[in-house]
């Protein structure tokens, strides 16, 4: 098998990615553009450095190894040129103040089956297993598909995390493998959602129909956004689109957090960077407008 | 009458912070400490001569008589004046005694001295470790405990054995008892005086009158004979009681009585728990005062019962870092208490120690001890295990394993000292391969460890010589039918600890000269030694990179693992079953106490970039962040290492972000790190949960944190009390882990 899929970040002992103690592979490459994305690192499907200029020790390491100028030593101080930078990876293993950090690593099925199975012992103990996140894991489904196809043969529980923006084939691609699966939903106004996510989300909540109509548990997560999403209407809207769906378990409500620092690691514009998380009582005033829907909110 | 009393510890909460910190004694109730301190040290003078266990009897007499004492409204247990553990009243005898056998091993004491210097070990007569048997303290009380030892006593006379020893050893226990016997009459004469009606000070002499003459009958005289036995042992007779019994089983049945009869609600008796648990907390041994819980029966059935559950509710209701307490843990532990248990942890950092049944009993039966034995296993200390009533276990050396090292870059010469403390294994120039290099080390390792041996085996013939346990050994039944003294010899199994401080660190080190020296040859042998000699300056990239790389113990990395655990295996092969000087043998021990700090201020630089003077790893944890792959890495590379080689303990420390661990999945998570390094091959663990921000502002502002804990090691203290450099070592360490396994905030 030399399938391999393109990964940003291995986390173990993820406790809020699906039951029990879990391996979660982070899958880079996203189709979504979320302003408040909290792992910018995994939208670009391409591998690509970051730079935390405040671990920098300005010790001149990578200027050495970079071919194409992109690091650069002014009267002691380093500077880097992330549009000179050609993402060769050389940088990284050389920066002695760890403020260079790669995100995107290609991986072989077998060797992300083996990543997972090393916590056996966790999920055996705690009832986890494995959840693909990312980015948008699905465009990567045939990778995923292969990797949960070993685990499964391992009984291990398998969840996607998804934001539901892929084609419906990728959906059958993983779901026989599937046990589970976490479903970002921002909005149900298309007007809103286009502009928020850069995204229609016709498709998101046409998938989303369809797949409750397949059996798989489905845990449904909207991340509250200020200005967003954060009002009872937006909520209460999100609430009645659930009502008609079949085989969804629990609603999480995952209050918005900044990655401020990721953002400037990466270049990117940050465009939340004011803007605070929503606080305990506004997530529990939104929980109650998910009252009535009839299932459990978390 | 004592039913009408009001919950009163709000008020009485100031005096009993206070009760041993600065307490005031009615002055006509004795003499000034001073007087008495300078009386007895003539009287020591006078007695010179006479066998010890008689002297230190006649002077435990003399101190009981004119000591100032206290029988307060504010509070369910008496005060003795002489509550000062920084200032035991027979710390000069005692240290006059010690160098006397000192000067009489005069062939080990300057090899002593030397190892000591160098920081190669930590090593002294132990008298740490005396756990009394609980149940016949209570079941036969003080004047039951003399009148067993009579019998023995008079056992020997009709059948010709009492020799000179063996009489001073019973006259010893006779006098110490007695004079327990008076002051207690004492205690109750001053209540009577004083009580005025206070319904409190009379039930308290009420108290005093039966635990005078007979047994405790219900909870609070149970509490008061405990607290009254370790006032005695510990606080007197200057040999701490390193565990105030599993509480819960010892009071299960009195309480049981005293709510089906009515006597005491389950409120008053909270009461009683509360006040004895602030005993602890304000005489605030800097170690703790352990006592356990849980563990199962015979009939396999967990022994969690009310009390475990309301010793625990109430210790938490104080939030308070001393009594320490030690939870047993098995299969058949309820979730609900393991719950109860590490919600405590998560929200305050509890000094609360998991054990692990499995791990106590695989432990126990490498070196010979039965199922049952291991089932009945006294927890004491911070992490020990020992069969009950039957075993005494000092603990006189501490090993620092990253000194065999030093000593191979210097040929047996410790640098900072110039001491030759080890062997030697020739200059660096000709370890030219890596197996040359880990034989040398192992070879300088074996020598400290004869080296230790030979001290220990010296000193360790004259434990009754230097403190005789007359309060201890009047418990111990094997002790008196033997006419030994306990804590020396007397006992059934007299064993020795030889304790560990540095393992992940000498791993890392080791590591790190195999990889850069042997394998990528960025530098030579000769190098790293003089970048170790600079104290790394001058290398900073090259102890960057080191740093940087994750070969390091902890990570789950198999070839470091298994070098730890052959590191481990080495001493514990050495160690485990070899012949002590008391009629037992000795055990491998994995905990550090504050070994890591002292010995690593005096280890010079290691090659896994550590500086000099630098702490180094405790426990069977790794270095102080150095264990970058999160949580689940850390147990994995700790069951690799197998916990039964170390039959005296084996710690591991864990630290968690306060993110993973909040809410119902945070609480299942904890269960999860719990069950699975139990089922593993861990036998204790601890938790240290908080983020570097945290401790940071804490730094900032003490004031907003006086209740905020860290585990140091087997003790929890509270992170205002320790010094700069030390917090700073757990803001690194916490930064660590938000690096590796703080979840994505979504
Ligand atoms: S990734 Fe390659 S091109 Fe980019 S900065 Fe690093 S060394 Fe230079
Ligand atoms: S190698 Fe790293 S620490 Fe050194 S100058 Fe470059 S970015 Fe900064």
């Amino acid at each position: 098998m030399n399938l391999t899929g393109c990964l940003f970040d291995i986390k173990r002992f993820t406790v809020h990615d699906g039951p029990g103690a879990r391996t979660t592979l982070f899958l880079k490459g996203c189709s979504l553009r979320c302003i408040w994305c909290h792992n910018p690192e995994g939208i670009r499907p391409e591998p690509e450095p970051a730079y935390y200029a405040h671990k920098c020790i300005h010790c001149g390491e990578c200027v050495l190894v970079c071919p194409y100028g992109a690091h650069e030593m002014e009267d002691g101080i380093h500077r880097y040129h992330r549009e000179t930078c050609a993402a060769c990876g050389r940088c990284e293993s050389v920066c002695l103040g760890k403020a260079l950090q790669w995100y995107g690593r290609e991986m072989s099925v077998e060797e992300a089956v083996q990543a997972v199975l090393e916590d056996r012992a966790f999920y055996e103990q705690s009832g986890g297993g494995c959840t693909v996140s990312g980015g948008e894991p699905l465009l990567q489904a045939d990778f995923c598909a292969a990797v949960f196809a070993e685990l499964k043969k391992r009984a291990i529980h398998c969840a996607v995390d998804t934001s539901g923006a892929v084609p419906w084939e990728a959906f059958q691609t993983v779901l026989p493998h599937t046990d589970l699966v976490l479903f970002d939903l921002k909005h149900v106004e298309d007007d809103v959602h286009r502009q928020q996510v850069g995204a229609p989300n016709k498709w998101i909540l046409e998938n989303l129909r369809r797949l409750s109509r397949c059996g798989v548990p489905i845990e449904i997560r909207v991340p509250v956004i200020p200005h967003f999403n954060a009002d009872e209407h937006s909520i209460r809207a999100i609430g009645e689109f659930l009502r008609e769906l079949d085989h969804v378990t629990t609603v999480r409500l995952l209050p918005y957090h900044g990655a401020h620092s990721k953002f400037e690691s990466l270049g990117l514009p940050d465009l939340l960077s004011n803007v605070a998380s929503p606080d305990a009582t506004r997530m529990e005033c939104l929980a109650g407008c998910l009252s009535h829907v009839g299932i459990p909110v978390k | 009458m004592i039913a009408t009393l009001q919950d009163t510890l709000q008020t009485d909460k100031e005096y009993l912070r206070n009760k041993f910190r600065d307490p005031v004694f009615d002055e006509s109730t004795g003499l000034e400490n001073e007087t008495i301190k300078s009386d007895i040290q003539t009287m020591a003078e006078e007695m010179k001569g006479l066998p010890k266990p008689i002297i230190k009897a006649r002077i435990f007499e003399y101190i009981t008589r004119q000591v100032r004492i206290d029988v307060n409204p504010r509070d369910w247990f008496v005060g003795f004046a002489c509550w000062n553990r920084k200032d035991w009243f027979f710390t000069p005898i005692l240290h006059q005694w010690r160098d006397e056998v000192f000067h009489a091993c005069s062939l080990t004491t300057p090899l002593r001295r030397d190892l000591c210097a160098s920081g190669a070990v930590a090593m002294w007569p132990d008298f740490d470790h005396s756990v009394p048997d609980w149940d016949a303290v209570l079941e036969l009380g003080f004047s039951g405990l003399r009148e067993r030892a009579r019998r023995y006593r008079r056992g020997k006379q009709t059948d010709g054995t009492l020799t000179e020893t063996a009489a001073a050893y019973y006259e010893g226990i006779e006098i110490t008892y007695t004079a327990i016997l008076e002051m207690i009459e004492r205690f109750h004469a001053y209540a009577m005086k004083t009580a005025d009606g206070n319904p409190r000070v009379l039930a308290v002499a009420d108290c005093l009158k039966q635990l005078r003459h007979g047994v405790p009958r219900n909870t609070f005289e149970v509490l008061e004979m405990i607290y009254l036995y370790f006032m005695f042992g510990e606080h007197i007779d200057h040999m701490q009681v390193r565990s105030l019994s599993n509480l819960d089983q010892i009071l299960q049945p009195y309480y049981k009585r005293d709510i089906e009869s009515g006597a005491f609600t389950e409120e008053r008796i909270r009461e009683y728990i509360d006040y004895f648990l602030m005993q602890y907390a304000s005489i605030n041994n800097y170690w703790g005062h352990p006592l356990y819980l849980g563990g199962t029966g015979e009939d396999d059935r967990s022994r969690i019962n009310d009390l475990s559950y309301i010793i625990l509710e109430e210790f938490d209701k104080l939030n308070i870092t001393s009594p320490k307490i030690q939870l047993k843990i098995a299969e058949n532990t309820p979730e609900r208490f393991l719950n109860v248990a590490l919600d405590m942890v998560r929200r305050n950092n509890s000094s609360l120690v998991f054990l692990g049944e499995t791990g106590i009993k695989r432990a126990m039966m490498s070196v010979g001890f039965s199922q049952e034995q291991a089932r009945e296993a006294v927890i004491s200390g911070c992490y020990e295990y020992n069969v009950k009533a039957r075993e005494v276990g000092t603990g006189p050396v501490y090993l620092n394993l990253l000194k065999p090292l030093e000593l191979v870059f210097n040929n047996g010469v410790d640098p900072m000292t110039g001491l030759p403390v080890g062997c030697r294994t020739g200059d660096v120039e000709i370890l030219t391969r890596f197996d040359v290099f880990y034989r040398a080390y192992l070879q300088q390792l074996s020598f400290l460890l004869d080296a230790s041996f030979r001290c220990v085996d010296d000193f360790e013939q004259y434990l009754r010589d230097i403190n005789p346990a007359n309060v201890f050994s009047a418990t111990i039944e094997n002790s008196l039918k033997q006419a030994k003294d306990a804590f020396a010899d007397g006992s059934v199994y007299n064993t020795t600890a030889i304790l560990h401080t540095g393992l992940a660190t000498a791993t890392d080190a080791l590591t790190a000269v195999k990889r850069w020296v042997f394998e990528k040859k960025e530098l030579t042998l000769m190098e790293m030694k003089c970048a170790l000699e600079e104290n790394w300056q001058g290398y900073e990239k090259l102890r960057r990179n080191i740093l940087n790389s994750k070969e390091k113990y902890g990570n789950n990395i198999a070839e470091v693992d298994h070098l730890a655990e052959a590191i481990a295996r080495f001493c514990a092969n050495r160690i485990n079953l070899r012949p002590n000087a008391r009629g037992g043998f000795y055990k491998a021990g994995m905990h550090s106490a504050r070994t890591f700090i002292t010995l690593g201020e005096k280890t010079g630089a290691t090659p896994d970039g550590r500086k000099r003077g630098e702490e180094m790893s405790k426990n069977v944890s790794p270095s102080m962040g150095m264990d970058r792959n999160g949580i689940t890495a850390l147990i994995h590379s700790a069951n690799r290492i197998d916990s039964a080689m170390y039959p005296t303990d084996y710690a591991l420390d864990v630290m968690l972000h306060p993110t993973t661990v909040r809410g119902e999945e945070g609480l299942a998570a904890l269960r999860t790190v719990l069950r699975t390094y139990l089922a593993g091959n861990g036998a204790s663990i601890h938790f240290n949960i908080f983020d570097a921000d945290t401790l940071r502002d804490a730094q900032k502002h003490p004031e907003r944190y006086e209740s905020l804990q860290v585990r140091v090691c087997g003790w929890n203290v509270r992170f205002n009390d320790l010094c700069r450099k030390e917090q700073e070592e757990y803001i690194k360490r916490a930064e660590a882990v938000r690096e590796s396994t703080q979840p994505e905030e979504p």
